[in-house]
């Protein structure tokens, strides 16, 4: 019992939080070509690229807030290449994604080792990363000085971003547009909906949350950047979409879970668990997570195709 | 609207223009391949090498005589046989991205059988590549279930499971059955598992020649047999395969499984062919290349065999690559992405027809 109370405890609380905003930020920008209609794999590979040149950026300006920008803007030219390809010139999402992750694979290998000629990982005294803030006010009050206060501000501003991105969805014009363009492109186009324009806009917010994902990794609680950092953190976002169907506050309920499962995972490595076992776990929770919730979703679908057989009986006598 | 963009893909898919299709897509591919060289010079200018000495130390490494050649065809074999699970996947309209995962579950499967059982040859080696596909099969069981029974997205369940099964084996061959006083590797498979090799000079194995069967006997099956063309029928046009009495649920399921099946062999062969143990990481990353080939190649079984070829040379040049000049070797995984960048752009000759928001489709 002694053991759970020191596995359950408000560390755990901030852990989760800690580790819930990679995925987060990774998957509200999924949330932009979710709503679109666009079946995205290609967030690892934003997220990726964003990390490697967040890195690049904050040695370049020597700012961390430089490096977000910079990684941003590394992954939206990633974004911008995906709708080019997938809304231009209809290419199959699937591949191009694929593609694109694997091209971020090999770029950030290829040009560490051209940069700085290392193989792996980049680690820099130049490096500038984010340093944690404390809220003022919160910092008084015992307990919740340690949850809600003491991260870095991309761990704000991904929580943030859960209502800004709800605001853009439900109360905007451009997000209503998103939304009717992946619901049904051809009342899009009735409206004078541009759905083509919509779904290239929608990539590239994506891409600006998926920069801003992969340069908190990078320059967050790690200042440095290693191979295949993003771990399959896109890919788990992916999943999250899925069953969330882009609404911002099921993702966020969705990411918490990961979040959940990870810092689980870091904690129980701590307990002497071997490693290699407990990093499954936040995988096979998702796994776990995305099959049973489409199992849920199933008897909707079999309801509404009754009801639609039920009509075509009423039509024939 | 539905009805009408059905007929007009009908027509194309009855006449049977095997012979100008086969070429466009030949052509297609070859434009795509000299683009991504292209994409690779200027990588290569990046890191301050003259792209022509970098491209020729690759030929070198891929072809500079019998023992690299060797080389290539031994970094092939694996990608075949994955690109051929992939292959499969792809021909019914599905994605197995979890050939890596399944790859490595089939290895690890056979070097277990190989170092825990005492056999006369024949079965040993029977028995270990038995154990392989199985366990290809295995590991992709649930995610094939649930995409047959609920349409749960095959792309992330299978890309997932990649992650585990890489890490569930790492554990396995680290903290179970590792060999004493060896590096995360286990103890080495008896002599009966082994796959005979064909040369002294090299570890190029008999699996080359399992990969080329399965390419031809898929090819044979879906251009031969009903149960090929109903599977190639779900693939290119699932609606109008279910109108034709196709078992869909059923199908998908056994397409992945089949696909699962020979990622799993991929392993196998890697293990009992060329390693003859298990070793933590011992094939990073062929089952990717094995789906990037078998997209490259349009899904066509003899085709897969040719641009695995290719990539296997790559692979195998690029270690020379590494050695002799500045750039990495994963310099050779940004020249494959932009093939496939390349190659899914120039589907603009012929658009994709299905509606663009909801369904995603397998062009065919």
């Amino acid at each position: 019992m002694e053991v759970l109370g020191d596995i359950f405890n408000l560390a755990l609380i901030a852990a989760t939080l800690r580790t819930t905003a990679p995925i987060l930020l990774v998957a509200l920008g999924g949330t932009f070509t979710t709503k679109a209609g666009i079946f995205n794999i290609g967030l690892e590979g934003q997220m990726l690229i964003a990390a490697f040149f967040a890195v690049l950026g904050s040695i370049w300006t020597s700012s961390a807030i430089g490096g977000v920008l910079i990684g941003m803007m590394a992954a939206m030219i990633f974004a911008g290449t995906f709708s080019l390809l997938v809304v231009t010139l209809r290419a199959n999402e699937v591949v191009v994604g694929l593609a694109l992750n694997i091209l971020a694979g090999g770029l950030t290998i290829s040009l560490t080792k051209a940069i700085f000629g290392t193989r792996g990982s980049i680690v820099n005294p130049d490096i500038v990363g984010f340093a944690p803030v404390n809220i003022p006010i919160i910092d008084d009050i015992p307990g919740l000085d340690r949850v809600l206060s003491g991260y870095t501000p991309l761990v704000y501003l991904a929580f943030i971003l859960v209502f800004v991105v709800w605001i853009i969805f439900y109360r905007t014009r451009l997000g209503l547009h998103i939304r009717v363009t992946g619901e049904k492109p051809e009342a899009a186009e009735a409206l004078g909906i541009n759905p083509n324009t919509m779904q290239h806009i929608a990539s590239l917010m994506c891409g600006a949350l998926a920069g801003i994902a992969g340069a908190h990794l990078s320059l967050g609680y790690i200042t440095m950047f290693a191979e295949n950092m993003s771990a399959g953190r896109g890919f788990m976002a992916v999943a999250v979409l899925i069953f969330s169907n882009g609404d911002p506050v099921k993702v966020l309920l969705g990411c918490l879970l990961f979040g959940f499962s990870d810092a689980m995972a870091l904690r129980l490595q701590t307990f002497g668990f071997p490693s290699y076992l407990v990093l499954t776990v936040p995988y096979i929770v998702t796994l776990a997570a995305l099959f049973m919730l489409t199992y849920r979703q199933r008897p909707k679908i079999i309801r509404e195709t009754l009801e639609s057989m039920s009509l075509v009986r009423r039509q024939e006598p | 609207m539905s009805e009408q963009s059905e007929t007009r893909e009908l027509t194309p898919a009855k006449a049977p223009v095997a012979m100008p299709e086969w070429l466009h897509s030949l052509l297609g591919t070859l434009l795509a391949i000299s683009i991504a060289l292209l994409g690779g010079a200027v990588i290569a200018i990046m890191v301050g090498e003259s792209p022509f000495h970098v491209f020729m130390t690759l030929l070198r490494g891929a072809f500079g005589g019998p023992d690299r050649i060797a080389g290539s065809l031994l970094q092939s074999t694996p990608i075949i046989i994955s690109g051929i699970a992939a292959c499969i996947a792809f021909r019914g309209g599905l994605f197995n991205i979890g050939v890596e995962g399944q790859l490595y579950m089939g290895g690890f499967a056979a070097a277990w059988v190989g170092f825990s059982f005492v056999l006369p040859a024949p079965l040993h080696l029977t028995l270990g590549i038995a154990a392989a596909i199985a366990a290809g099969a295995l590991w992709i069981l649930i995610p094939a279930f649930f995409r047959a029974r609920y349409g749960t997205n095959e792309v992330v369940s299978t890309i997932l499971s990649n992650y585990v099964a890489i890490l569930l084996t790492s554990y396995f061959t680290i903290f179970v059955f590792k060999r004493p006083g060896g590096w995360s590797e286990t103890a080495p498979i008896s002599t009966t598992a082994e796959l005979p090799q064909l040369f002294e000079f090299s570890r190029l194995n008999w699996g080359l020649f399992i990969g080329v069967a399965l390419a031809v006997g898929l090819h044979m099956f879906l251009t031969r047999t009903t149960a090929g063309y109903s599977m190639c029928a779900m693939g290119s046009n699932p609606k109008f395969a279910e109108y034709g009495g196709v078992p869909i649920r059923r199908n998908v399921f056994l397409i992945l499984l089949c696909s699962g099946a020979v990622g799993g062999l991929a392993g196998g062969v890697e293990t009992l062919g060329v390693h003859h143990r298990f070793m933590e990481g011992f094939a990073p990353g062929f089952g990717f290349d094995g789906v990037i080939a078998a997209l490259l190649a349009n899904g066509h079984p003899i085709l897969t065999i040719f641009t695995a070829l290719f990539f296997g040379a790559l692979r195998a040049g690029s270690l020379l690559m590494e050695v002799e000049t500045n750039a990495s070797r994963e310099l050779i995984t940004v020249v494959q992405a932009f093939i496939i960048l390349a190659v899914s752009a120039q589907l603009l000759v012929r658009r994709r027809r299905d509606s663009q928001a909801g369904e995603r489709r397998w062009k065919y």
